[in-house]
Order: structure tokens, then sequence, then C-alpha cells
């Protein structure tokens, strides 16, 4: 198991309590945690550091991430992808995924992270 | 698999790319009088857009004998973009994947002529179809193929991006945060490789490492440089 769920701190651009899960391992835990979070509000950061929030539209089994009435986070850095409203990302090349506090459940995380670690 | 844009040769004498049947690869949708536009370079003349089960090929009808192609392996992202601010022309927007500056198979390119190399450098690419109603079906068209080609190596790139310094930094200590959040696992049991407590630490590792490397935006570490 290679799990990383933490609370994000110090960190001015997001809310304290947001929740980061990175895509390591356990992509099926992930892809049927995500699925839980559609319509939700997610900020996916890529590899390249750039960061898209948005609604999460739909994901498949490889993370692939569609959002939707999307903006980028950094706009000074990247102006060109003002205007991008829907956007499919490629699970590869995602870094994070930002979840909302109130998309949050920790009990069923805890539940699947327990799953997981019997199945392994 | 090939990062990057590449110059793409196989034309038939209709135009149409000669594709790799023998891998499976297939047409999935023709845009013609496509445009495209390769970083902040002006948008070539139009031309035919190719868009197959493996990877994207615009040929120009301009210039014989002229086309790029992209596999979908390397488009990290694909967007619509309507708002004239950003760009004049409603496109569809795409992030490529290039080669880090040090990859084994760069002798080969070496040797080729610097047009290939500076395609091999782009990192954004827009297609700009004559008639914007396009859009919504080429990014349709552009997220099928993508689901059809996932990472052959996902597991290995994904470990480049974390798990290695892990050994040489056990002076780090982890946010009471994730120790907190996780320790009601601790009590579970063993996996086959290693216990949870093993990856709690593992775990706090991370977190503190990523924060190092949030900071390095804006402060130099002594460490490694």
């Amino acid at each position: 198991m290679d799990l990383s769920v933490f609370h994000r701190r110090n960190k001015s651009q997001v809310n304290e309590k947001d929740i980061i899960v990175t895509s390591n391992f356990a992509t099926q835990l992930f892809f049927s945690y995500f699925k839980e979070l559609v319509g939700k509000e997610v900020t996916v950061e890529l590899k390249n550091d750039l960061a898209i929030r948005g609604t999460l539209h739909s994901v498949d089994q490889y993370l692939n991430i569609k959002l939707e009435n999307t903006r980028v986070v950094d706009q000074d850095k990247y102006p060109h992808m003002l205007s991008v409203r829907n956007c499919f990302i490629r699970g590869s090349v995602v870094r994070y995924v930002l979840l909302p506090q109130d998309g949050v459940d920790i009990d069923i995380l805890h539940d699947a992270t327990r799953r997981e670690a019997r199945g392994g | 698999m090939v990062l990057g844009l590449y110059a793409f040769a196989d034309i038939a004498a209709d135009g149409a790319p000669h594709l790799n049947s023998a891998a499976g690869e297939e047409l999935v949708r023709v845009e013609r009088a496509a445009a495209v536009a390769l970083g902040s370079r002006a948008p070539e003349p139009p031309g035919t857009l190719f868009i197959t089960t493996r990877r994207v090929i615009w040929v120009s009808e301009v210039e014989k004998g002229k086309a790029y192609a992209v596999d979908f392996l390397a488009v990290s992202l694909h967007a619509v973009s309507r708002d004239p601010e950003a760009y004049s022309s409603p496109c569809i927007y795409t992030q490529i994947e290039t080669e880090d500056g040090s990859d084994e198979e760069s002798d080969e390119s070496d040797s080729e002529v610097n047009v290939e190399t500076e395609l091999s450098k782009v990192t954004e690419m827009r297609i700009i179809p004559s008639d914007p109603c396009q859009l919504d079906g080429l990014f349709e068209a552009f997220s099928h193929c993508a689901e059809l080609n996932p990472d052959p190596n996902a597991e290995s790139d994904e470990e480049n991006g974390w798990a290695h310094r892990d050994e040489g930094d056990e002076d780090m200590t982890g946010g009471s945060d994730a120790e907190c959040e996780f320790s009601d696992v601790n009590p579970i049991g063993q996996t086959d490789e290693h216990d949870i407590t093993h990856a709690v630490v593992e775990l706090q590792i991370n977190d503190q490492r990523f924060e190092d490397a949030e900071e390095a935006e804006h402060e130099t570490h002594g460490n490694g440089h």
C-alpha cells in the first residue's frame, strides 16, 4: 500500500483543511473513491505545476480526469488557459488532486485503505 | 513510447497518412481545413487532421509532405478554448509532454535536422477547425482516444515522482496531522511487502518532502545544490 492522504498546511491558495490525495499506487482505490466525488469541486495539480480547478465531470480507471467550469489557479503564469471551460487531463500527468473538505468522508477512506491493506 | 511532437512522413498519394495497422491503429475522425498552431507560433495554413486510435496526425494541404504527429501517450491535456481573449480563434488546446533534456534516445535525433529537435520541444498545440461547431466533437474524439492509450509504465513513472530520496532523509520528522489521521490504521496488520507502520512513516516523509518541494519555489535549499 502506498496511499498518501494528508492534510495540506500552510498554503494560501487553498483552504487549509483541503485534503490531498496523490495518485501513486492504489489506483483502483482512488478510482472508486473519485467516482463518488463527481460533481464536486476539485483542484488537479499536474506534474508540470499547472493547477486547474473545476467541477469533476468524470474519472476513469486510469484516473484520467474530466473537469468542467475550469479555471487555472495561477492565471498570471498560464494566461492562455483562462478561456478553457472543460478539460481532459491524462491520469499519468496528475500529481495531486485536492479535494474540498466537505467532499471527503474520512470514514469511507479509512475503510477503503483497510480493505486495500487486507487485500494486499 | 514517443514523447513530444514529431515530423510525419508516411503519407499516401491521396494525402492520407499510412497508419500502423499492424499495431491496430485505426482512423477515428478526419477534420479537413483545420489549422494547427505550435507553441506561440502563428497558425500554419490549413491542413487535414487525422485522429487515430494511437495519435493525432496533421497533414498540410498547402505544403506537400509537411505533416506533424503526436502520440496520445504524450498528450497531457486537451480542452476546448473559446474565449477570444485567450486565443483569437476557437480551438482545441493541447499540452504535450516532451522528453527531458537528458534522454537516452537523444543520440538518434542529434543527427536530424534542426526542425526535428524544435518540434520535439513543442509543449502546446492548438487545433483550429474552420467550423467552430466541430470543437465539441473533436474534444470527444480526443477524450475517447486518450482513454484508449493508458500509460504502459504508469507505476514506474509515479515512483520517479515520489519514492526516491527517502532512505537518506531519515532525520525528517513527519507532519503530526498525518499521524493523527492514520493512527487507528496501525493495528490492522501487515501487507506482503511492508507493514502499515512503515507505510505511515513513509507517509510522513512524503508529507515533509512535499512541503519542501513547495517551498523550493521561493527559497533555495542548501540540500543537494
